[in-house]
């Protein structure tokens, strides 16, 4: 039998104990995906607090529409959108929603295509005077100031370790969609740390 | 073999790192930037942003995920939700 076909029986027995309600699957799933969809719906929110109140009312509400889960996509896709759209929703009706604006890499070049300025930052593979700790600080402070739109990608991308079908069943995104916005994405965190 | 704009390899550079781009793009790419600093830098400082952006995880995971697991497992249990 190959991995895939394995991993997918493994799936389908799972989700089928889920929908019968048993605790045992239940607390296996949650033991499994939990704490990163926490630090997921943390990150995103920028608030502890509430990101634990999001995920608590997410799982809670997953119980109960289990059995509307199709298979068209994994488990851990489906309490990833949970979790993202009830956190999407709480940053929305508290206003803090940051919208992406101009994209930065629009600023970089001329009509011809080439750079109108020499790009900014460091040169040569290892940044001069930053060494990897402090850029690992820098990085993940922008990443939390991010538009939430890059920070979502990166964060389910980068830091979770989600797969492409995984992301786009997450986000409701096509693979196309996927791979401009993780550029766009990666684009912003870099001129955020580079500063330009 | 047809010459890319900067702005073309730096559209490009996600692709080439994720190895999602074609054997012609990544010759183009690379030829690219033997011949162009600023590309070159921007290519770097986009890989290291990019490699740190993965080592956010770690020492960011939640310790205590124990309290939200003993919440939703007491609704599934007790089915009162």
């Amino acid at each position: 039998m190959h991995g895939n076909d394995r991993h997918q029986r493994q799936e389908t027995g799972q989700v089928e104990a889920l929908k019968a309600g048993e605790s045992s699957a239940w607390k296996d799933i949650l033991a499994r995906h939990g704490p990163a969809l926490l630090a997921y719906a943390a990150r995103m929110l920028g608030d502890r607090g509430t990101a634990e109140e999001i995920v608590q009312d997410s799982l809670v509400n997953i119980y109960h529409t289990i059995g509307r889960f199709d298979g068209r996509c994994s488990i851990k896709s489906w309490l990833y959108r949970a979790v993202h759209n009830s956190a999407i929703d709480e940053i929305r009706r508290r206003r803090r929603y940051v919208d992406v604006g101009t994209d930065v890499l629009d600023n970089y070049f001329n009509e011809a295509g080439r750079w109108e300025h020499d790009c900014p930052g460091w040169d040569g593979p290892v940044p001069k005077r930053l060494d990897e700790k402090r850029l690992l600080t820098s990085v993940r402070e922008q990443m939390d100031h991010l538009p939430h739109a890059h920070r979502e990608v990166l964060l389910l991308k980068e830091v979770e370790g989600l797969d492409t079908e995984e992301i786009c069943a997450a986000l409701a995104i096509s693979p196309g969609n996927l791979r401009i916005r993780i550029h766009r994405a990666r684009a912003a965190l870099r001129a955020a740390v580079v500063g330009g | 073999m047809v010459y890319l704009k900067c702005s073309n390899v730096v559209s490009k550079i996600s692709e080439i790192i994720d190895g999602q781009a074609s054997l012609m793009t990544r010759m183009r790419f690379h030829g690219h930037l033997m011949m162009c600093n600023n590309c070159r830098r921007y290519f770097e400082q986009y890989k290291i942003v990019k490699e740190l952006a993965g080592k956010v995880t770690a020492d960011d995971l939640p310790e205590d995920f124990d309290h939200v697991m003993e919440f939703v497992m007491n609704k599934i249990e007790n089915k009162d939700a």
